[in-house]
């Protein structure tokens, strides 16, 4: 299994290589055979004895981290359409794609993504999980972007990654907690102690940060908005990803812990509530639309709300319904969005306004779209797949209990909703098949005259089609093989349910003759209604609000930004020293710091007050020096007054060293500041210099508090005893400080000495460069 | 063996002599650079080998007991670090010809190069506070040195701002060890250690200890203290930049790690729950530095600060797991902030701009270099199976287990927004139509991209293979969290 | 006398960082000296001051002053001594090329 799993991955390195004969052979076909393999080696996990398996390789133990694969009947339902479709979307884009176009790119990503998508469905590790499912982000970002050198496409892509990005953040935090929780990283191990985690103080974060990971890649609303510009990519992308798969992978993990979250108030609201939004919103905006791509993707996010509600109740009903819908969804879309782009690719043009009148020229994808469309709009025909589940679904929206004011509300809603966004989605189905393929038709209105396209082409959309009538004549089937253990998997029992196309004159029932009377009627009064279509959303969109958010995080970055970098040393300084001033000291008092009780000092004679009042005074003094040359004297004294004080503080050889080094400083001023200008009157506003005053003073107060108490706080020995016990015994020698300096702590030396020599490299490259300069 | 342990410090201050020697054959210095840090590396490289599997060595300098002498501590953080530090050196070696001028390569810049390997390590594996302010000034004075290097008008301008910042937390070093030295009287940090646990750090120690992870943090660019970093390592030569970028700030965090998990660990409820506040605060003006800028060099440079954050983060949090998290991730970030300089370098010499705005279509010509950019850009954002990851996962389950829920929050989000910045440059300046004026020294960027690539690949290994890297980090952090080992090392009772 | 020793290298870290926060070169850099003056003495008052005789091994003197402190400030001064020197040069560079000696006009936002 795990093969089968990498499989796709590991080709996707080798095909770069492969596309060098992509002028002789289409690359699609060299590499074909893969995911069509896998799709068989799934296959034949498939019938009524199904067992779950489970198969597990370590990765990182010491984190608990492994490549570990639980196939059940869910993740076998995924991982069938996963490698099904990805192999008739391979087949596809064969004729899709020119071999002009960088096919090696195309396939590379779109092998990545089914690795990885199989890997989200198939791995019982979460942290394995997470880590396939930010890979079907990326890949899905790439695959938006392939055509790059489109504007919108580059806008797509972005936006999809950061929106489904986000999403796998907060799902990642939402996975350490439930691991926190419960101790394992194991799917499995987390379902069998699902009462500790609904009783867990953390629930309702974990229930937010799985909610938000399913929901923005699900593109429930409000995020939904980066599916319709994902519509840039390649429409064997949309086909695939956005609309069969990935997209489904929020469902999924929805579905996967399940039996975890069914049944919690809180759960059920959330699901059913943002569902049903999602289902109503999205088929009424897919309405809307005029590009074919964008009503098919404003369906697949209706769609995908009807699944998310489903599985928010949680009945049996629901979840049976949710699960097969998941099937049968993938195969009507999946082969409208193929017939999307074979219009689009026959007649130049997915501008539903100018199409028209096609079945004369395509006759055969005009008839496979009939049934496409029909399924999807669920019109009551025994060989529609659509319809069992949509009826599923009002059966299931009737059936909902709950306590407490807001869920019971909730529940009288819900079929309202159901019934709302299926007549919206029964209008737009209509819409998309009989605006494109009926009527008056405008060919000269067209980039190319519109013909059938290649035979095969229309096999991949064909075979799906077929799948919407196979399952939808013989339910009963799949159900055995198929559907019953996947519903068991999401259900966590048994969760058997018959599939019957007639089930009597039950609510659900005339609930679907109403949205097919209500439907037909609005569908054929569209022009009345259409204004407004103008009108809703408006400044609503979502769209606004993420733009927006977009365009804020650039220009209020810049904003704030600049209003602290203004690159001026002076301002830099009074922020670091503020902060360091109000921190300190706020611990100073918080900790009890500050330790007036004197300790034993020594005593204060005359010269030693004299020599401090004179460092005091030159120190001070030079605040207000006008002169060059007098603030480099200035400062002078202070360093020929600290010499002095080392010698009356028994320093002999720090008082040598300072009286040199002063020397040379003064010296190396007096050189340097010969060539700058004059010392100028401070003309600062009053306020930068009341300022400075205060921060430099409460820096300095800082400074003599603690140090003062640092003083009075001594409470050891120093090592000192250590030194004046074996200068002369193991060091050798007479001056404890020279033998400090090159002996115990010669290293501080040597490195003293390094400080030295990088400053003698840096002055001569900064002087000499300078010459070499001038000298070009 | 034991005095193997010094010769990580020793050597490249001897290359530095040497190679300042060479500088007049400038084809002699370039080959004995790389010949010595290929040889540096290796030897490092089994150094590390052999302390992982045998423990700490620790030198007494001159063979002096600690604490009088100066001990050289090689325990597996700071040997895994020295490490670290010599392979993003010796990339930068192979990188440096391609992308300096002749001139810049004379003026010594391998023997700052090596001078400043030289006070990395020594950072690193010092086990002395007095001597770390001495190691400080050496990395310091080598940076000084590179940055001026080239002699530009903005460069000289941000070079003196940051050499006053510098020196100011250099001179409040001197003031903490004075501080210190008066409460304790020792300077060695084990000794310190053992002494601060016996007063239980009351008192004034808290506040002291307070100033010098000021100094610490304004070389590490906590906020509110990072002011001087953008600006000052944007101007000088990419080469120079990814040194700053993957080893000064890593200096200042390595000793925030090293003296908040050694020391000053009896008030954690005040100063860790401080320093996650600060996290909190770097993490977000961080990102937003990123996002407010077009040009792809500052993008870069901003986002060493986040990072920051999140090494921060580890230590307020104070747990064993999130430790080892911090050490993770800076592991993690040098190796990739190294790279993502290494790339970005290529990149401004490809596109002959570094405004992205004026930037498009760069990945048609050059391929190799967008998708390394690509998945560094990934690796930075904490994408699994990458580098980021690893240390990421550990923090926040850290944070989650601590009910730090804002923090992981935050730090979610700035991944996000990471990732936004560093995309952008992907989106915009290697996606797009072909721009005009591409550079067609299609030899020399590749060259260029080469030690990108190899970082890379490192940073790859330590996400995939965590396996075979995360028990020593975990080790590490135990040790770190359980301080006796450190401590016993050193003082051998 | 330790106190007042304490003052003082406080007043020398306040009117060094008042310098400090000037626009001109000259008076930054005065205030990095007075600086690190300030941090030098405070090495020096920390650690006690006289006590005992100077650090030189004398016969029958029992009693000296902590030499470490003294080795540590050594160091101290050499490398202050180094950077200042690099310090001047790199303001006079700075001040040539960008025809100013005033840091708030040396803002700038361009990094050529």
């Amino acid at each position: 299994m795990i093969f089968a799993i990498f499989a796709p991955l590991l080709l996707a390195f080798i095909i770069p290589l492969l596309s060098k004969w992509k002028h002789k052979v289409h690359t699609g076909w060299l590499i074909l055979p893969i995911p069509f393999a896998v799709f068989l080696y799934f296959l034949q996990y498939v019938g009524a004895d199904f067992q779950p398996q489970m198969v597990s390789v370590d990765w990182i133990p010491s984190l608990d981290i492994a490549l570990s694969f639980h196939l059940d009947g869910l993740s076998l339902l995924f991982a069938l359409l996963i490698s099904g479709i990805g192999t008739l979307v391979v087949l596809y884009s064969i004729y899709y794609l020119d071999h002009k176009e960088q096919l090696g790119h195309f396939y590379t990503y779109l092998y990545i993504f089914m690795t990885a998508m199989l890997g989200v469905v198939l791995s019982d590790n979460v942290f394995g999980l997470y880590a396939f499912w930010e890979f079907t982000s990326i890949s899905s970002f790439l695959l938006i972007g392939y055509w790059h050198h489109r504007e919108r496409s580059r806008y797509g892509a972005l936006k999809s990654m950061l929106i489904t990005v986000f999403g796998g953040f907060s799902l990642l935090a939402g996975i350490i907690l439930l691991s926190i929780v419960t101790g394992t990283t194991s799917i499995q191990g987390m379902v069998e102690q699902s009462d500790v985690i609904v009783n867990s103080e953390y629930f309702p974060f974990i229930l937010i940060f799985l909610l938000l990971g399913a929901f923005t890649k699900s593109a429930q609303f409000p995020f939904h908005i980066w599916l319709p510009d994902a519509m840039e990519a390649p429409t064997p992308v949309s086909a695939y990803l956005h609309s069969a798969t990935m997209v489904k992978a929020g469902i999924y993990l929805m579905a996967r812990f399940s039996p975890i979250l069914a049944g919690e108030p809180y759960v059920f609201i959330a699901l059913s509530l943002f569902g049903l939004v999602t289902l109503t919103w999205g088929s009424y905006m897919a309405v809307r639309q005029t590009d074919l791509k964008g009503i098919l993707a404003y369906s697949t996010i209706s769609q995908l709300g009807m699944i998310m509600a489903m599985l928010g109740f949680g009945t049996k009903v629901g979840l049976f319904a949710a699960v097969f819908h998941i099937l049968n969804h993938a195969t009507f879309k999946g082969s409208l969005f193929m017939i999307a782009g074979i219009v689009d690719h026959e007649t130049g043009s997915r501008d539903i306004r100018k199409l028209g009148g096609l079945f004369t020229f395509m006759p055969i994808s005009a008839t496979l779209a009939i049934f496409g469309t029909f399924s999807m709009a669920g019109v009551p025909l025994p060989f529609l797949n659509g319809f069992y589940s949509k009826e599923m679904f009002f059966q299931a929206s009737l059936d909902n209990t709950a306590s407490g004011a807001f869920a019971e509300t909730l529940v009288t809603i819900i079929p309202v909703l159901a019934v709302v966004g299926s007549i919206f989605t029964f209008i737009y189905s209509m819409y998309l098949f009989f605006n494109t393929f009926t009527g008056k038709s405008q060919v000269e209105e067209l980039p190319k005259h519109p013909h059938e396209a290649p035979k095969m082409m229309l096999v991949p959309p064909f075979i799906l089609v077929l799948g919407v009538l196979i399952i939808g004549l013989f339910p009963t089937i799949f159900n055995e093989s198929l559907i019953t253990h996947a519903a068991d998997a999401v259900y966590g029992g048994e969760a058997n349910k018959e599939i019957y196309f007639w089930h009597g004159l039950i609510p659900a029932f005339y609930m679907s003759i109403a949205v097919v009377v209500i439907g037909a009627i609005m569908y054929l009064t569209k022009s009345k209604w259409s204004r407004i279509y103008q009108v809703l959303p408006g400044r609503l969109s979502m769209n606004r609000v993420y733009d927006w958010m977009v365009e804020k995080s650039e220009t209020a970055s810049q904003r704030i930004t600049n209003t602290y970098m203004t690159g001026s040393l002076r301002q830099y300084m009074v922020l670091l020293l503020t902060a360091i001033t109000v921190i300190v000291a706020g611990v100073l008092v918080k900790t009890n710091g500050i330790n007036f009780d004197m300790a034993e000092t020594a005593s204060i004679t005359t010269t030693e007050v004299i020599v401090t009042l004179l460092i005091a005074v030159a120190a001070i003094a030079t605040i207000f020096a006008r002169n060059r040359i007098a603030i480099i004297l200035i400062v002078g004294v202070v360093g020929y007054g600290l010499a002095i004080l080392f010698v009356l503080y028994r320093a002999p050889d720090l008082a040598l060293t300072q009286l040199i080094v002063e020397t040379v400083t003064v010296t190396l001023f007096m050189l340097c500041f010969y060539h700058l200008p004059n010392l100028k009157k401070d003309t600062s506003s009053w306020f930068t210099k009341s300022t400075n005053v205060i921060i430099s003073v409460a820096f300095g107060l800082l400074m003599m508090v603690v140090g003062i108490s640092a003083y009075n706080s001594r409470s050891f020995d120093t090592i000192a005893q250590y030194f004046i016990d074996n200068t002369y015994k193991l060091g050798g020698g007479d001056n404890m400080v020279n033998v400090i300096l090159v002996d115990f702590r010669g290293i501080d030396t040597l490195f003293e000495v390094a400080v030295l020599f990088g400053a003698a490299l840096a002055i001569i490259g900064m002087i000499k460069l300078r010459r070499n300069k001038g000298a070009n | 063996m034991i005095n193997l342990i010094f010769l990580p410090i020793v050597l490249p201050l001897l290359a530095s002599v040497i190679a300042a020697l060479l500088t007049k054959k400038i084809k002699i210095t370039r080959l004995f650079s790389q010949i010595t840090s290929v040889v540096f590396l290796i030897f490092v490289g089994g150094l590390a080998f052999y302390i992982f599997q045998n423990g700490s060595i620790v030198g007494q300098a001159g063979g002096w007991a600690a604490p009088y002498g100066i001990s050289i501590v090689g325990d597996p953080l700071a040997i895994l670090l020295v490490l670290t530090t010599n392979i993003i050196g010796t990339a930068a070696i192979f990188y440096a010809p391609r992308i300096l001028e002749e001139k810049q390569e004379r003026f010594y810049f391998y023997a700052l190069y090596f001078l400043l390997i030289a006070g990395v390590s020594g950072a690193f594996m010092t086990g002395d506070l007095f001597n770390l302010f001495v190691f400080f000034e050496v990395l310091l004075m080598a940076s000084y040195g590179l940055i001026v290097l080239g002699n530009g008008k903005a460069q000289l301008r941000e070079s003196f701002k940051y050499v006053l910042f510098n020196l100011f937390s250099s001179m409040l070093f001197i003031v903490s060890v004075a501080y210190i030295y008066a409460i304790t009287g020792t300077v060695n940090l084990a000794h310190l250690a053992e002494r601060v646990e016996t007063v239980e750090q009351q008192g004034v120690l808290t506040a002291v200890g307070m100033i010098l992870f000021f100094v610490f943090a304004v070389k590490a660019a906590v906020f509110p203290l990072y002011y001087w970093l953008p600006n000052s390592y944007v101007v000088p030569n990419p080469v120079v930049s990814a040194l700053f970028g993957a080893l000064l700030t890593k200096v200042g965090i390595y000793s925030i790690i090293r003296v908040y998990t050694l020391i000053f660990v009896h008030e954690t409820a005040i100063t860790h729950s401080i320093f996650i506040w600060l996290a909190m605060f770097t993490m977000i003006f961080g990102v937003i530095g990123a996002l407010s800028t077009h040009n792809v060099k500052l993008i870069v440079t901003y986002n060493i600060i986040p990072a920051v954050g999140f090494m921060l983060m580890g230590i307020g949090l104070y747990t064993p797991e999130a430790i080892a998290g911090s050490v993770y991730y800076l592991m993690h970030d040098m190796v990739i902030k190294g790279a993502l300089f290494f790339l970005i370098g290529a990149l401004v010499i490809a596109a002959g701009t570094k405004d992205l705005r004026q930037m498009s279509g760069v990945i048609q010509k050059y391929p190799l270099l967008g998708w390394v950019f690509f998945i560094a850009s990934l690796i930075l954002a904490g994408v699994p199976p990458f580098s980021g990851f690893i240390g990421k996962i550990l923090l926040l389950e850290g944070g989650l287990r601590q009910e730090e829920f804002l923090l992981v929050i935050v730090a979610l989000l700035s991944s996000l927004l990471i990732l936004l910045s560093m995309m952008r440059i992907f989106v915009y300046g290697f996606w797009g139509e072909l721009m005009d004026g591409l550079s067609n020294e299609r030899k020399r960027i590749r060259q260029l991209t080469i030690p990108g690539v190899v970082l890379v690949g490192l940073a790859i290994f330590l996400g995939i293979g965590a396996e075979f890297v995360y028990p020593q980090i975990e080790s590490i952090s135990n040790m770190l969290y359980e301080r006796t080992d450190y401590i016993s090392s050193v003082l051998k009772e | 006398m330790e106190i007042i020793l304490t003052v003082l290298a406080s007043i020398l870290f306040s009117t060094g960082i008042y310098n400090l926060l000037q626009k001109q070169l000259l008076r930054i850099i005065v205030g990095t000296v007075l600086i690190s003056h300030g941090a030098h003495l405070f090495l020096l008052t920390m650690s006690q001051v006289k006590r005992g005789a100077p650090p030189l091994l004398v016969d029958d003197v029992s009693s000296y002053t902590d030499p470490l402190p003294q080795a540590l400030i050594l160091t101290a001064i050499v490398i202050s001594f180094g950077v200042t020197s690099f310090l001047l040069v790199l303001a006079y560079r700075t001040y040539t090329l960008n025809k100013t000696d005033n840091m708030e006009e040396m803002r700038g936002s361009d990094y050529d």
